[in-house]
């Protein structure tokens, strides 16, 4: 079944003015992060985008759209109760199908011609499951993601079953108890920000949200319950993220693009440039 | 198929891998064994399984250790290569087996080879066996990422927000605090020792354990139990690691990550531990050079450090309830949560987080260089629980390596297994209470590993009851039957535990059940030995309406017990009786804040006053808070204002304490005869570095050659006239025994200072006996056999003549100065700081035992502080600062023969024997020293002044030999080989038993029978002789102890005359005789014992007494 809807989360507080920077693509046009993450997902098929913003943003946001502005809607996250919640304001216009979810934070960039939204949504229509993209990350950097454990089932393809979710584990609990046979040591398959979900994750959300109403929601535990219950997989993509919201993550963001595209020679000469300059 | 060595190890059929080895050597040849070392040799090269790889280690050394020198045919002599011995000195196994293999091949089998072969691969097993613990403990799940981590920015930990909250609104800059209250753990049964890692890992169905957490408190001090652990953690706004011990009154800044690293600089060796086992400052950070603040920026938000304060509630050391262990636990549990690693900030841990908890706690325990058993760390379980082995599965770090996890098994026993009438029954008839001995384990343990690897019986067959028996005490404590525990727990400590172990007991012990039998009558349900060994932490139990009573009357048997031994047995405390809890919580965390973010009340009489002595102005927000903390604390709390008059003294140095100490050294060295112009004279040869250490060695171009067996009289080739010879001089009452008891026993209680002859060492017929007691049984048989008294001298110094003396009057007053003598020591010095030079020297150009990596380390970083120590106080200063008994030494052995003849006690012998003419003396712990007949004919009959009894060298015999010096036949003294290496070519051991004529001797100080008389003339003659003989200066460990049970342990200089460099005397005619080994064998060091017992030896000296 083809994946035509997209539900995009920006609506973080501390973050809200993330996807509005300005960036220069692999075409070397100028464009806002929100605009190149929604190109991502066209680029994939998905017809219909959904964001999520804190409320007000939404006129900001409809303005960094550029060309899909008309195939995007907005539903604002009335209090900030968690990055499951947000997923969970999605689900009116998510309906029962399964749906492409992208962070607004994080732009990704394909090792080759295939896009990172493209290989995910070509493997879970395949599959006919929930599938998560990953990428090995180091343990030191394992605080900032979502990590998973399982198990190698693709054969030639880099494609786990998932069976344990954590959210931002320490590398402690991750390596007693996100064990992955055949990953390198000290690296952990953590989230790509990319994601296949089926309609189904509305309802743990919500369950999880009964349980324990006064929490924030997270999607993580979420995402632990749907690995007991449903095939649920990961997927290692050719590609990288970049996680605008770190350190020097927009910068590090800009310079993947520039790298991969069109502006390549001159961004590397001007890299080669700074270096010799501040070679001391 | 006929069997072979190997299939012991590698068999199918658990009957033949139970074999033991004991039993496969019985009957075998000399060349049968060495081929079956042989095939175990080429065996533990190829074998991959560790266990059977450390099995084959062990059967080597047994056999090379025990089987091959019982051979008749086996050679005595040969020599050790000195590159092996270097091998082994630096740890280098392998390399010193294949030199001593060599050696055997090339020149062949020999007593001497077989002890070196045994050493090297004894100590291959146990390097394995730990090698594999420390492999596991880093690639446990949890611990591996923090060895991998090289750079600050890969640190992943961050703090948790709450810590960073304002602890109170008017102190923004003030966290609140994290606080792990821990308690300890009691086992009550411990399956003989089956919690060392080793025996878990390799035989984990017979490794259990019935474990308790208990609060504590000190019965008569403590208003009730509580957890005696505690942990505390707050985040402070400077960019270092802040460390306080308040047990230890001891804090630290540390800026650098080398501090950190750095275990043996102070007394926070533990928290250090802590924190980096907590991954706070991960092991892998060691050595690269990061920073510290960049490092725990990354944590806590740049220009912030933590604080982690340890509490014990003045638990003394040596408890054996894992104290140590739980608070290392406790630090790592409140790190841990600090950082997220626990997922609960507060209350009790989970299950996987307790045992995250425990592997870290071991790896804490490798990095400070200390171990414990897996059990240790119960206290952060609740209640009362079973700690079993768990077989290694697929998946686990272990698997395919040995066949147990490291990590054991914990099943909470609950009130279904053991309803809370039986918890009630067993809190109201147990005492528990801490001796006061304090003593080293770690033989124990070893020897419990080694003999079931040996599968040794009956050490085997004791094994299986004790696992055995577990099940029994399990049923009796689920059933409440607290007798019948009590007689379980009874009969394990003096059946299976002492047939493995025979040294968990001692003298002290069991005259305390004893006594507290006699007390009590049927009363008094039963003993139990906690944790390794007896002496320390122990249980008592007693029928419930006699407990209170029994709390009182203990402590008196046990301080009554302690006075009268404790001259002759290690004691770092008086007794004292806990009251004790069972805590159903484990390990439980609490964040306070405000008004209750309070740390210990130590914590505060140790840090404020150095807060009052600065300008206010000059404190930081976090120093200005606690001293307002603890003021309004001080106006509301009865235990904070009654620590007012002790913070306050502390803000003033106070000298009482010192003037009484040495005021009464003063006394001491006045009354001994102290030669204060000697003294100065040393000084100041030391200071000028004109002795030292290195001044005690022969010149370098002297020639020193090895003495061939014929130069010597060989007692197994004596003629019977000269045995027949020798008893009727016996008959006749010629001889007389002289027995060196001046020491203190430094190596056997690790510099305790306890009264070697006295120390009640080993069981005879049934009984705890002392060295004193096995010489005199010696002697006393010998004057049954034929029919004339042995007098028996004992030569004392001032540190043991008052205990020895009192102990003659209790216990032998109508033999003394009858057949029993005491002759007083009148020499004595005064121990000094040493030079750095003789420091340095001790330990860099002398030989050394490695040891492993992280001892190494902690040994680099203990002799640093050494020498900072030694150049602060001033080198060649008087060595003042501890009791001063342990400031005084005995000057040499040398002195105890002039001594007979200054104080009178020869001359007083020779009036009331006139017929004595020959004297054996040795020292106190050369137990097969006898009036062998055969020696007093060959002596007699040799005319010489002296003769000196040597035996065949092992590896562990150092300290000199018989050699050709320059041409003549004399003993030298290790410390004055030109050479390290020259000892190793000498053939003989020195035993330091002489033969004396008493008449030559005289003759030789220039003196006669009736001359004796004139105390003027003898001293000086002694006073000419002693200035011939040379004067070495040596190194001793000297303990000091502190606090609660604490020990520190340190080196300082004395002077020495040796009896043996009277052979270096022209005029002085001498003679030597080898003798067996078991004559002329030394008990030094209490890890000697076992080996004593198994090879005979105990046997060959209970034979040779009359009790």
């Amino acid at each position: 079944m083809p994946i035509r809807k997209a539900l995009v989360t920006a609506a973080n507080p501390r973050q809200r003015t993330l996807p509005l920077q300005t960036l220069i693509d692999q075409r070397g046009e100028t464009k806002s992060a929100l605009q190149i993450v929604l190109e991502e997902a066209a680029g994939a098929g998905v017809e219909e985008f959904c964001v999520i913003v804190c409320p007000g943003d939404e006129t900001a946001y409809a303005e960094a759209c550029g060309a899909l502005r008309s195939r995007v809607r907005f539903i604002a996250q009335p209090a900030p109760r968690g990055y499951g919640h947000a997923i969970l304001c999605g689900r009116e216009f998510v309906g029962d199908q399964p749906f492409l979810h992208l962070v607004g934070d994080h732009l990704h960039v394909a090792q080759g011609a295939v896009s990172c939204a493209r290989q995910l949504i070509d493997v879970a229509v395949a599959e006919n499951a929930s599938v998560s993209a990953v990428q090995p990350t180091r343990e030191s950097q394992l605080t900032s993601y979502g990590a998973v454990g399982g198990r190698l089932i693709g054969g030639d393809r880099p494609l786990y079953q998932i069976d344990t979710v954590l959210e931002k584990p320490t590398p402690t609990i991750a390596e007693q108890q996100l064990i992955v046979p055949g990953q390198r040591a000290g690296f952990y398959l953590c989230f790509f920000g990319l994601h296949v979900l089926g309609a189904d994750i509305f309802s743990i959300l919500d369950e999880n949200l009964a349980a324990a109403p006064d929490k924030s929601l997270g999607l993580s535990p979420a995402l632990h319950t749907l690995a007991a219950r449903r095939r649920y997989l990961a997927l290692t993509i050719a590609g990288r993220r970049y996680d605008i919201g770190a350190p020097y993550g927009l910068l590090l963001a800009q310079l993947a693009l520039s790298l991969s595209g069109r502006d390549r020679d001159r961004v590397l000469t001007q890299l080669v440039e700074l270096l010799a300059v501040r070679a001391d | 198929m006929s069997l072979r060595v190997t299939d012991l190890i590698a068999s199918a059929d658990p009957a033949t891998r139970d074999t033991a080895i004991d039993t496969w050597c019985a009957g075998r040849t000399v060349a049968q064994l060495l081929a079956d070392c042989t095939e175990l040799d080429s065996y533990r090269r190829r074998e991959t399984n560790l266990y059977q790889r450390v099995r084959a280690l062990f059967f080597l050394t047994a056999i090379h250790r025990y089987h091959l020198p019982a051979r008749p045919d086996l050679p005595r002599l040969g020599r050790v290569p000195y590159d092996g011995f270097r091998h082994l000195l630096e740890r280098r196994f392998e390399e010193a087996i294949s030199v001593f293999a060599a050696a055997q091949a090339t020149h062949g089998p020999s007593e001497t080879l077989s002890s070196a072969l045994a050493s090297a691969h004894h100590a291959l097993a146990f390097q394995t066996l730990a090698d594999q613990v420390r492999r596991t403990v880093r690639s446990t799940r949890g611990n591996a990422w923090m060895f991998r981590l090289g750079h600050p920015l890969d640190q992943p930990l961050r703090v948790r927000p709450e810590l960073l909250a304002p602890a109170t609104a008017s102190s923004p800059s003030a966290h609140p605090l994290l606080r792990e209250r821990t308690p300890v753990r009691m086992d009550l049964t411990h399956c003989g020792w089956s919690d060392i890692f080793f025996l878990g890992m390799d035989f984990p169905e017979g490794a259990r354990v019935l474990n308790i957490s208990i609060d504590l408190g000190v019965h008569g001090r403590d208003a009730a139990p509580r957890p005696p652990v505690e942990a505390f953690f707050r985040v402070i706004d400077e960019p270092v690691i802040r460390l306080a011990s308040v047990d230890l009154e001891a804090t630290a800044c540390l800026t650098t990550l080398d501090e950190v690293f750095d275990f043996g600089r102070d007394y926070l060796g533990l928290l250090k531990a802590a924190l980096i086992a907590a991954g706070l400052v991960p092991p892998g950070i060691e050595r690269s050079g990061a920073s510290l603040a960049e490092l725990l920026g990354t944590i806590f938000g740049p220009g912030r450090g933590f604080e982690l304060v340890s509490n014990v509630n003045r638990i003394p050391k040596g408890s054996r309830l894992a104290v140590s262990t739980n608070l290392l636990g406790a630090l790592i549990g409140v790190c841990m949560r600090a950082t997220g690693q626990i997922r609960s900030l507060t209350g009790e841990m989970e299950e996987s987080e307790r045992r995250i908890v425990a592997a870290r706690a071991i790896l804490g325990e490798w990095l400070g260089g200390s171990g414990g058993g897996w059990q240790d760390s119960g206290g952060l379980w609740p209640g009362i629980k079973l700690i079993e082995g768990a077989a290694a599965q697929p998946g686990d770090p272990e698997h395919g390596i040995s066949r147990g996890r490291l990590l054991p098994r914990h099943t909470l026993l609950g009130r279904d297994r053991i309803p809370d009438a039986a918890r009630q029954k067993l809190s109201e008839s147990l005492v528990v209470v801490h001796g006061g001995m304090a003593q080293n384990v770690g033989p124990i343990l070893e020897m419990a590993t080694e003999k079931y690897l040996l599968r040794s019986e009956p050490e085997l067959g004791a094994r299986r009851r004790a696992v055995a028996t577990l099940d029994e005490i399990l049923a009796l404590l689920s059933a409440g039957d607290i007798r019948g525990l009590g007689r379980a727990l009874t009969e394990n400590f003096f059946g299976p535990l002492q047939t493995m172990i025979p040294w968990v007991s001692n003298r002290y012990t069991e005259q305390l059940i004893a006594r507290t039998r006699d007390a009590f009558g049927e009363d008094f349900w039963g003993f139990w030995m906690l944790g390794g060994m007896s002496g320390g932490g122990m249980g008592f139990i007693f029928a419930p309406h006699r407990r209170a009573e029994a709390q009182t009357r203990l402590l008196e048997i046990m301080l009554a017990t302690k006075r009268e031994l404790q001259a002759s047995l290690p004691f770092a405390m008086d007794p004292v009786v806990y009251d004790f809890a069972i805590n159903e919580h484990g390990s439980v965390a609490a964040l306070l804040s405000g008004a209750d973010a309070l740390l210990p009340v130590e914590f505060y009489q140790l840090t404020v006053p150095a807060l009052l002595r600065r300008d206010a102005r000059d404190l930081t927000p976090r120093e200005r808070t606690d001293v307002a903390q603890f003021t309004k604390t001080a106006r509301t709390t009865p235990a904070f204002s009654a620590a007012l008059p002790t913070l306050l003294d502390r803000l003033l140095p106070s000298s009482g304490d010192t003037s009484r100490n040495t005021s009464s050294l003063d006394t001491l060295l006045a009354e001994n005869g102290f030669d204060r112009a000697q003294h100065e004279q040393i000084r100041t040869d030391l200071r000028a570095g004109r002795i030292g250490l290195a001044m005690n060695r022969l010149a370098p171009s002297t020639r020193i050659e090895d003495v061939p067996a014929a130069d010597l009289f060989n007692i197994h080739t004596a003629p019977a006239a000269l045995r027949a010879a020798g008893e009727a001089a016996l008959r006749r009452g010629e001889c007389a025994v002289v027995t060196y008891a001046a020491g203190v026993g430094s190596r056997w209680t690790q510099g305790a200072g306890v009264v070697k002859a006295l120390h009640p060492f080993a069981k005879f017929s049934g009984q705890h006996r002392s060295f004193a007691e096995v010489h005199l049984a010696k002697s006393r048989r010998t004057a049954a056999l034929y029919g004339a008294d042995v007098p028996h001298i004992f030569t004392t110094s001032n540190l043991t003549h008052t205990p020895i003396e009192a102990y003659f009057r209790a216990h032998h007053a109508a033999a003394l100065d009858r057949t029993v003598f005491l002759s007083p020591g009148r020499s004595i010095g005064l121990r000094m700081v040493p030079a750095v030079r003789d420091l340095v020297f001790a330990w860099e150009e002398t030989a050394q035992q490695k040891l492993d990596e992280q001892k190494e380390k902690m040994r680099d970083s203990v002799r640093a502080a050494l020498t900072n120590w030694a150049r602060t106080v001033g080198e060649g200063a008087d060595y003042t600062d501890n009791l001063p008994g342990q400031c005084l030494h005995p000057v040499g052995h040398w002195f105890e023969i002039p001594n007979l003849l200054k104080n009178g006690t020869l001359a007083r012998l020779l009036a009331a024997r006139p017929q004595l003419r020959t004297l054996l003396v040795h020292n106190i712990d050369t137990l097969g020293a006898t009036l062998d007949p055969a020696l007093v004919g060959w002596f007699q009959s040799s005319n010489a002044t002296l003769g000196w009894e040597v035996i065949p060298r092992r590896i562990e015999d150092h300290g000199g030999g018989l050699a050709r010096v320059d041409g003549r036949v004399r003993l030298v003294e290790g410390l004055a080989l030109p050479r390290e290496s020259d000892e190793f070519n000498l053939t003989y051991y020195n035993t330091n038993s002489c033969w004396i004529d008493i008449d030559r001797l005289l003759a030789l100080f220039g003196l006669t029978r009736a001359e004796l008389a004139d105390a003027d003339r003898t001293a000086a003659a002694v006073r000419t002789m002693a200035a011939r003989v040379p004067t070495y200066v040596t190194l001793k460990d000297v303990k000091k102890r502190w606090g609660h049970g604490q020990e520190d342990v340190y080196p300082v200089a004395q002077f020495e005359k040796l009896w043996g460099d009277m052979t270096g005397l022209a005029e002085c005619a001498n003679v030597f005789a080898a003798v067996p080994r078991q004559r002329g064998q030394q008990l030094k060091d209490q890890a000697q014992l076992d080996g004593w017992a198994r090879d005979g030896s105990a046997a060959g000296i209970e034979a040779l007494c009359r009790w």
